[in-house]
């Protein structure tokens, strides 16, 4: 039990990042390499504003967002604007690019010291005879409830049928008048903001350091990958999948006489996953189906 | 002088390995992005090789079988997926290789590396050792350039332009890459064999992202595809990369500062060559 | 002809990118007397790049405001080798051959020191770690020497504490790096040797920050005492958070990695009675190490991982420069009175090199976070 509610934490965090970017690489078909960089940065700022400037917390998680939707907007038009046009790989170059100048910025401004946004311990409560704290029940309702408002806004507000259109057939979605460009700007910044909350998720539940960049991008492709080209929902359902896989390989024996799987494999898993899914089903899990008539 | 000889053995042991990997993903447009990778397998392979028997040919033989192995299971890979998970597969494929390489503590040692590789006698001094592998550099050049204007490289160029129309004039796709990534598995393991002798350590930490940035970046600077390009390309960069320590950059900002440039000049390269590196395919 | 442009573009920035002329000889009285350093300044080890270099450069600053050596003041070159062999190879390359540095103090990562080593050696220039801890390095060569106390010394300090509290079954998470697995190696034998038990021994990936599966399983064993064995203070202090938020009430152990301040500040409550294994002398009211604790957090801050490797770093520039002054700047009559000093008293302890250059006489002590900070709570003797 306390295995399921430790996946819906580190589920949770990775649906965050995954949700967001699953729109971009589905409009846009681009990698955004620098995504562990933007997380870490919405995190750090938050983290500045909250303790360093003693910004009420929820005040400073609106600064922490906002950052990240102003970062996002910058990497759009300078990293990634000009050059998906040409082709979708160039942005993959630029963002590795922009996710080096990032990581240099963080060292230089935050060092290279462990930050916490919530100091202390948490208060912890028992549910079902495993142990979890209101901080992070808080951010799994959290993560829940903007998880749903994205659902809203995709499937009942006309935006959100424009960007479902966009992903389903971008040319076809033109010529209905709909304005592409604009639409992936707005898609790519509210990754950019979904990144910064996943950012301050970590800052909150675990801490901020300034390695934790590129280890982030690559579990977040893992998710995307698996969860089909553009699919929204494919996306978030296998981060919670691989978080799942990840605390099942680690806390349950699986191989022959009890044994468990050594540890230091946990991050592999999600690596495996992809590379399986790719093997067999290169389109996903839930993939939508581009019809082309 | 010592630090010229340093530096022409730097360069110099970039350039088997990067210009075949250019072959497979300049030419081929391959998404080939695992070939740190082949790297770990092989380095692997001859030191383990070495500290057990010795026998440096013996190392290499071994090197070069596990690193074509590998490289057969991406040439099938690349055959298999389309470009997108190609790239994402190949660079999860990397990442997993050096966890094994991590984990694996009874053949490698985990994350202490392995020191003390020995040296071939004829290798004990660094400027011997240099420029060997400066001629063995000029050499696979000129093999390179012989292989830009063979058939092979021909039948590479039409895969990468169009796929369909290749494989009706009766272009094996399987085959060619198999031949690429075998080329690549040769110029791969020269390179293991040499770097392991200069630095005499195996560290894992030599394979992470970070050098294969250095390799994206080179490549594309130096036009995807073009054998001179990307060799001048790897002079001017490595010469660049050891130049930013020359820099009069306060200590403290030291290595965060050269980390941002070097993004900044990998931003610039991409913007200067953002038309010629994937060119928009002829359709008629 | 873009090309051509090319070429003439990065030589003109590259010719006025030059910092020290090369070439010129060091014999003039009054040139200042070079130190390079080498160590991770970005990528993963970045915290310890940081706080080594800046203990370095309290020492230098201390030593010129005194006159310098011999009325030469030191400078100190700093090389950044991202943690990996080839930089720090390149790095060793620069420095002796361009900058005609007099000693090295680096690298910091065990990797950085192996790799840079052969070049110290060929050149005869004393290379000097302060954190390398792989016990590959006492037979790296014969001008390698490092201050950190090796891992066996850690292990028996572990085992002889154990035995005091009779704690007979040991559960050890370590992180997957060459700093990590010497203790855990020295760790298994020292508890077989004991009679005691590894009840939980894993090995998990650098970096990890979740455990609670780890440590979901680690509630239903049941252990004596759990032994943090992490690379830096983030993880460690996540491994304790995590721990004790599952309501696990078992005594806890760190070593070195987990004697930072900052961990105090961040974790609070989560770190009250963690032990630490570390050594004395690194706190602001302690006679000896006190003023180099002031002096660094005036400075710098508080440090990025541990001020203990910042006094590590600036007790071994302290001693080459002690050595400096008696014998001069010729490396292999610095290597010989490295291995026939007889005891320099530093804020660590008395540091003495045995044969092999690792350094003999550092003792450690048992620290305990009460309150937030730090405080000794008994010394830990090595028999």
């Amino acid at each position: 039990m306390q295995l399921i509610f430790n996946a819906l934490i580190a589920g949770s965090l990775a649906a965050l990042i995954a949700g967001g970017l699953s729109l971009v690489y589905g409009t846009l078909g681009v990698f955004n390499m620098a995504l562990g960089q933007m997380v870490l940065f919405g995190g750090y700022i938050t983290w500045f504003l909250h303790i360093q400037m003693e910004i009420p917390l929820l005040m400073s998680i609106c600064g922490g967002a906002l950052f990240g939707a102003l970062l996002a907007w910058f990497t759009f038009e300078v990293f990634v604007n000009p050059f998906y046009k040409r082709h979708r790989f160039l942005p993959l170059v630029t963002t590795i690019a922009l996710s080096m100048i990032l990581d240099g910025l963080i060292l230089i401004i935050f060092k290279s010291s462990p930050k916490g946004i919530l100091q202390g311990l948490k208060n912890s409560v028992e549910i079902f005879g495993a142990i979890i704290s209101t901080e992070q029940i808080a951010l799994i309702a959290f993560t829940i409830l903007i998880l749903c408002s994205f659902a809203y806004v995709l499937h009942s507000t006309s935006i959100g049928r424009k960007i479902r259109a966009v992903v389903q057939h971008p040319q076809a979605a033109m010529s209905l008048g709909i304005r592409s460009p604009q639409l992936h700007r707005l898609i790519f910044i509210s990754s950019g903001v979904l990144a910064s909350f996943g950012g301050i998720f970590i800052g909150i539940d675990q801490n901020l350091s300034p390695v934790l960049g590129f280890p982030i991008t690559i579990k977040a492709y893992a998710a995307i990958i698996a969860g089909g080209r553009g699919h929204f929902w494919g996306a978030i359902i296998c981060a919670y999948l691989i978080a799942l896989i990840e605390q099942l390989v680690v806390g349950i024996p699986l191989l022959p006489g009890g044994n468990y799987i050594p540890a230091g494999y946990q991050h592999s898993v999600a690596l495996f996953f992809i590379i399986v899914f790719l093997i067999f089903k290169p389109t996903g899990l839930f993939c939508s189906r581009l019809r082309t008539a | 002088m010592p630090f010229f000889i340093h530096i022409l053995f730097v360069i110099s042991n970039w350039i088997p390995s990067m210009l075949s990997h250019n072959v497979i993903f300049g030419k081929g447009k391959i998404f080939h992005f695992g070939p740190m990778g082949v790297a770990i397998i092989s380095s692997y392979g001859i030191v383990i090789t070495l500290k057990s028997t010795g026998s440096f040919a013996l190392a290499f033989l071994v090197g070069l079988v596990c690193a074509l192995l590998i490289s057969a299971v991406f040439a099938w890979l690349s055959v298999k997926l389309e470009p997108d998970a190609l790239g994402v597969i190949t660079l999860a494929m990397h990442i997993a290789i050096l966890n094994i390489a991590i984990n694996w503590t009874s053949l490698t040692r985990g994350a202490l590396g392995i020191p003390g590789v020995p040296r071939l006698s004829f290798f004990s001094s660094n400027t011997t050792l240099s420029i060997t592998m400066a001629v063995v550099a000029v050499l696979w050049i000129i093999f390179m350039l012989y292989l830009d204007r063979s058939s092979f490289g021909r039948q590479i160029s039409a895969l990468a332009e169009h796929e369909w129309y290749a494989k009706s004039i009766g272009i094996s796709k399987i085959k060619i890459n198999l031949i690429a990534f075998f080329i690549y598995a040769l110029g791969m393991t020269i390179v293991a064999f040499f770097s392991m002798q200069y630095l005499t350590i195996l560290h894992p930490n030599d394979f992470m992202f970070p050098a294969f940035i250095f390799y994206i970046t080179c490549e594309l600077a130096g036009k995807p595809g073009s054998v001179l390009g990307v060799t001048l390309a790897i002079v001017l960069l490595t010469i660049l990369k050891e130049g930013l320590r020359f820099m009069p950059i306060p200590t403290g900002l030291t290595g965060p500062l050269e980390l941002i440039i070097f993004g900044v000049i990998l931003f610039v390269a991409v913007w200067w060559r953002r038309d010629s590196v994937f060119p928009n395919t002829r359709s008629v | 002809m873009n090309k051509l442009a090319t070429i003439a573009l990065f030589a003109i920035i590259l010719s006025s990118c030059t910092g020290e002329p090369a070439g010129e000889e060091g014999a003039d009285s009054t040139e200042p007397i070079k130190i390079g350093f080498i160590g991770p300044l970005t990528g993963d080890a970045a915290a310890f790049g940081s706080d080594a270099i800046n203990g370095a450069k309290i020492a230098v600053e201390e030593i010129n405001a005194e006159g310098g050596i011999n009325g030469r003041q030191i400078s100190i070159i700093a090389e950044d080798a991202r943690c990996t062999g080839g930089d720090a190879v390149s790095a060793a390359q620069k420095l002796i051959n361009i900058d005609k540095v007099d000693v090295i103090a680096g690298g910091q990562c065990s990797g950085e020191t192996l790799a840079a080593a052969p070049v110290a050696e060929a050149a005869q220039i004393v290379i000097m770690s302060a954190v390398s801890s792989s016990p590959d390095i006492t037979n790296a060569g014969d001008f390698v020497f490092r201050v950190y106390p090796s891992d066996a010394l850690k292990g028996a300090a572990l085992a002889n504490y154990f035995d005091s509290k009779g704690y007979t079954k040991i559960a050890m998470i370590s992180e997957n790096t060459d700093f990590c697995i010497g203790v855990q190696n020295v760790i298994s034998e020292s508890t077989a040797k004991s009679g005691g038990e590894m009840v939980f021994n894993e090995l998990v990936e650098p970096g990890t920050k979740d455990y609670r599966s780890l440590m979901t399983r680690l509630k239903d064993i049941d252990f004596d005492v759990f032994l943090v064995n992490s690379q830096s203070d983030s993880t460690g202090g996540a491994m304790v958070q995590q721990m004790r938020e599952l309501g696990m009430e078992n005594e806890i152990v760190g070593t070195d990695t987990l004697d930072s301040i900052t961990l105090g500040q961040v974790m609070g409550e989560a770190m009250e009675g963690v032990k630490v294994l570390s050594v004395p002398s690194l706190s602001a009211s302690d006679p000896k190490g006190g003023p180099f604790v002031q002096k660094f957090t005036e400075k710098y801050g508080n440090a990025q991982q541990s001020t203990f490797f910042a006094a590590l770093s600036y007790e071994s520039i302290r001693v080459l420069i002690d050595v400096m002054n008696k014998v001069g700047t010729d490396g292999p009559a610095m290597r010989d009175a490295l291995y026939g000093h007889t005891g320099y008293d530093s804020i660590v302890g008395t540091i003495t090199f045995d044969e092999f250059g690792d350094v003999e006489g550092i003792p450690y002590a048992l620290k305990e976070f009460q309150d937030g900070e730090l405080v000794e709570v008994e010394r830990i003797p090595l028999n």
